[in-house]
């Protein structure tokens, strides 16, 4: 990867890093003012701990998409504001989309104090290579990344199993040691997707380790391994509604 | 097969593909796949695959990426088929 876009990561990190005690707070801050809850926090907390303290990295944490702000709230349910400032090297990456990201300059300085790496999907195809490059270089280096595999916002309300993109899959195969963490997040009311969930909303959040395996190669096995993450996403979000 | 031959598969080959068909009328080699045939980068790689099994071939990631354009892809085609002929 080019010298000036590791710097840029370093520096984005460095930056992240010192301001870590003031955003943390904000965010949690305005998460208490939405009302957000999630119904099993400590469990999930609890989960999560254990597999990063059984295998501290690189992982692949791979959630479901239904709204703009999924990956604040699935950082917060994560670890507890202190652990995010602790531990900050653990805290994922994210990959918002560039038009989110770009709307507000405060929305984006949050991104970019809270490692977020902008992509702009469906854009040029240079730039998405690109950031799926700075991707893959933060795993190498032992980093977490938060990625939706399903690519966007589920128009259905139901995890996209039959259309979705393989860069997934092509981050697990081309990271060695990359484990891969499913998190299945979902707002109580939250139908279909939406920019924000509603206020006051109560989340059920799933964690569980997924482990892809394929004997293909190439394109194939990329295309096979996010496959396997996608459905192992939608196996998470059907135990959910069975137990409804 | 030479270079029209292999333009001519790739479009039958993509057809499937593209949302608008009637776009492909009018595709040339630098017709972007993603940009102008509204492919997905997804179904671009699904393309590849394909292109992979129809011409009997291997692309490497590398390649891969490289390709944007109908030529591109007719280019890497070319270039393999001539090393496995």
């Amino acid at each position: 990867m080019d010298p000036s876009a590791k710097r840029a990561i370093y520096i984005q990190y460095i930056v992240g890093r010192l301001t870590i005690f003031a955003a943390a707070p904000l965010v949690l801050l305005a998460i208490k003012i939405a009302g957000y809850r999630v119904k099993n926090l400590e469990a999930v907390r609890k989960k999560v701990r254990r597999l990063m303290s059984e295998y501290p990295g690189p992982w692949l944490v791979c959630a479901n998409h239904l709204t703009l702000i999924d990956s604040v709230i699935l950082l917060w349910a994560m670890a507890p504001v202190t652990r995010h400032i602790a531990r900050f090297d653990q805290m994922p990456w994210n990959v918002p989309e560039h038009m989110n990201f770009n709307r507000q300059m405060l929305v984006r300085i949050a991104c970019y104090l809270t490692k977020c790496l902008p992509i702009q999907r469906g854009g040029n195809r240079d730039a998405v290579l690109s950031i799926l490059e700075k991707c893959a270089w933060i795993l190498q280096q032992g980093g977490n990344l938060m990625i939706f595999p399903e690519g966007t916002r589920s128009r259905t309300g139901r995890v996209n199993t039959e259309d979705f993109p393989y860069g997934t899959g092509r981050l697990f195969l081309n990271t060695p040691g990359c484990r891969v963490m499913c998190m299945y997040l979902r707002g109580e009311g939250q139908e279909t997707y939406t920019n924000f969930p509603a206020i006051g909303e109560r989340f059920h959040m799933d964690v569980e380790e997924c482990f892809p395996r394929t004997r293909l190669k190439g394109l194939r096995a990329q295309r096979d391994c996010a496959g396997q993450i996608v459905r192992h996403l939608a196996a998470m979000e059907a135990a959910y509604f069975a137990s409804l | 097969m030479d270079k029209q031959e292999i333009f001519e598969k790739f479009i039958e080959l993509i057809r499937e593909y593209v949302k608008e068909a009637d776009r492909l009328e009018s595709a040339e080699m630098g017709t972007e796949i993603i940009q102008d045939l509204k492919v997905n980068s997804a179904r671009l790689v699904d393309i590849i695959i394909k292109v992979e099994d129809t011409f009997d071939i291997e692309i490497e990631d590398d390649d891969a990426d490289k390709i944007k354009t109908i030529g591109d892809a007719v280019e890497i085609i070319d270039s393999k088929t001539r090393v496995t002929q």
